[in-house]
């Protein structure tokens, strides 16, 4: 989330402990009913223009951290309506994951570029010059635009000299590099399924946290309480997400006290799904496909699949981190339920895939993580515990920046096979990823490793984050010199067949 | 001067580390202009859970102890105006 955006992150929060901590006391889910009086209380309002409204929206946060979705305004629905349904203790998902909550929208109007009071009606008048379409003339006070006519290529806004015309566009819908925020009748923000890939970016952007992704937090608790098989992945962008003074195995051990049998490093499975890349990447590119995409980001490759569907078949076939990280332990305890941790909530829909939902259980975000801790009333700094962490290579551990997968493979490619030269070429946004795609599709880009990541920056910036991308980064590079094996050949952990070259 | 910053689990969750964030950030803007600051040094310090949220049993976080005195709900902003307002000549 935002780390700005202090108020949305208040509420989002609060939402998530309480749901937390209605699981583990085991309260009936009627008292659902007061829970957003619990959080806003009082009669004035304190976040938008009536204390009503402002419970209503948390009313449908939480509705959606049960996993249910958001009420439609037009229809009269209980807060508790269709509750039962997700009172399990298993996974529940209600198609879609990413959620408007319509009565929080402001309607906020869609891309345009307007004269602001900077205008000076100057006699060069740039603006009205450099516009191709003539849409720009001088007004009475400033300059004016015609709308009908703009095609809002931004020419007038750049040759200003006063910076009198700014460009304006709802925060979703510039945040969505796959073009899917469309408006509903009323102007509100209506997410397009076919185009949407679920990265969250909207959901971060929102100043008025109007989306919503949807939660599985009550379920995964629920589980805990009755079933001690259940583990935790951890994804590698965990490190300072929890505060400065956690330690990462005071993280690892505080999240046992939650009720998971054990912790495990998805970077461990970042060490397996490397070597199968790199040697898929030479056993594959040049002869049977052109290039090679890296798989580990879902919501790139779910934008390959859906707006470049003849490419998607050169998107590595080796599975994620996650899915490599889940087999390892099914692999040693066939009971296992597992739950993945991290910065991401397209991980969500990948862990529903019918060749990824025998492995990975529950999906929850650092954010969510965070509020089963207060639920819990878990101090991880005060926890005391001596242990040393080591599941994965430093390659692994550096996958959560971005660069750091295509830099993996890179490595482990040329260990395997030094003759063979390796470019690789890294997006990181969606806007990025599409345009990277187009050059892959005209053939500008045969015989590279393309790695695509959803969000700037990597992992570590992800929409379920705590910490800010600096300290998440300082973190991340800290851990990641701390690992004892240097690349996925040395991590013993890792079965021998595999780590062959 | 000291200013602590509460990180235990309740802060944290309620954006204590964005808090740690901008304080850090004023340093720049302190340094920027220092001739309007006094001498005084800036020391930020991350610290464990000071049970307020426990003692009160209202919502008190995030924590943060501006030379011994401890700021309820705090905001960046008052905050950091407060540490302006003290450093200021």
């Amino acid at each position: 989330m935002k780390e700005s955006y202090v108020a949305l992150i208040n509420i989002r929060r609060q939402v998530f402990a309480k749901i937390a901590k209605m699981a583990y006391d085991g309260t009936d889910l009627s008292e659902l009913e007061k829970s957003s009086f619990e959080i806003i209380p009082g009669e004035v309002a304190t976040y938008r223009d009536s204390v009503f409204r402002e419970r209503a929206i948390v009313d449908e946060r939480l509705r959606l951290t049960m996993g249910l979705n958001a009420r439609k305004p037009t229809e009269f629905h209980r807060v508790t309506d269709g509750i039962a349904e997700v009172n399990v203790d298993k996974t529940h998902f209600i198609e879609p994951l990413i959620n408007v909550i319509t009565y929080a929208c402001e309607a906020c109007p869609t891309k345009t570029f307007y004269v602001t009071d900077n205008c000076r009606k100057c006699l060069a008048h740039p603006c009205t010059n450099v516009c191709p379409v003539n849409a720009v003339s001088i007004g009475k006070n400033r300059a004016i635009i015609d709308k009908d006519k703009c095609i809002k290529c931004g020419r007038c806004k750049e040759s200003c000299p006063y910076s009198a015309i700014v460009q304006y566009d709802r925060p979703c819908a510039a945040a969505c590099g796959v073009n899917a925020i469309d408006s509903d009748y009323l102007g509100r923000a209506q997410i397009n399924r076919d185009r949407c890939v679920s990265c969250g970016n909207c959901i971060i952007q929102c100043p008025y946290g109007a989306i919503s992704d949807k939660s599985q937090i009550y379920q995964l608790i629920k589980a805990l309480k009755t079933n001690n098989h259940i583990y935790a992945i951890i994804a590698p962008s965990f490190l300072g997400q929890f505060g400065p003074l956690a330690t990462p195995v005071q993280i690892f051990e505080g999240i046992k006290q939650l009720g998971f049998k054990d912790v495990v490093e998805v970077s461990l499975g970042a060490d397996i799904t490397t070597l199968r890349e790199a040697k898929e990447f030479l056993e594959r590119v040049p002869g049977e496909i052109p290039y090679m995409g890296t798989s580990c980001c879902n919501s790139w490759t779910i934008m390959v699949e859906k707006l470049f569907p003849d490419q998607y078949e050169y998107i590595s076939d080796s599975a994620s981190p996650m899915v490599e990280t889940a087999k390892y332990i099914k692999k040693k305890d066939p009971e296992a339920k597992i739950a993945f941790i991290g910065p991401c909530i397209s991980k969500k829909l990948e862990a529903l895939r019918e060749d990824v939902k025998d492995y990975v259980h529950f999906v929850i975000t650092f954010e969510e993580l965070m509020g089963m801790f207060v639920a819990k009333g878990i101090e991880l700094s005060e926890i005391e515990v001596l242990k040393e962490i080591q599941d994965a290579s430093i390659l692994g551990r550096g996958y959560a920046i971005a660069g750091g997968v295509a830099e993996a493979v890179k490595k482990t490619a040329h260990a395997i096979d030094p003759s063979k030269g390796i470019n690789v070429e890294g997006a990181s946004t969606l806007h990025d990823c599409v345009k990277l795609m187009r050059l892959a599709k005209a053939g500008k880009k045969n015989g590279y490793l393309l790695e695509g990541m959803a969000c700037l920056g990597g992992c570590i910036a992800g929409p379920g984050t705590i910490a800010s991308l600096n300290r998440v980064r300082k973190a991340v590079t800290e851990f990641k010199n701390q690992a004892a094996s240097k690349t996925p050949f040395d991590n013993k952990i890792i079965d021998e067949k595999l780590r062959n070259k | 001067m000291k200013v602590k910053v509460c990180v235990g689990s309740n802060c944290t969750l309620l954006g204590s580390m964005n808090i740690l964030d901008q304080i850090e950030d004023l340093e720049d803007i302190i340094r920027e202009d220092a001739y309007i600051y006094s001498d005084e040094e800036l020391d930020v310090e991350a610290i464990k859970c000071l049970g307020y949220c426990k003692e009160i049993k209202k919502n008190v976080a995030p924590v943060v102890v501006v030379d011994e005195e401890p700021i309820f709900n705090a905001t960046s902003q008052t905050v950091m105006e407060k540490i302006v307002n003290k450093l200021r000549k």
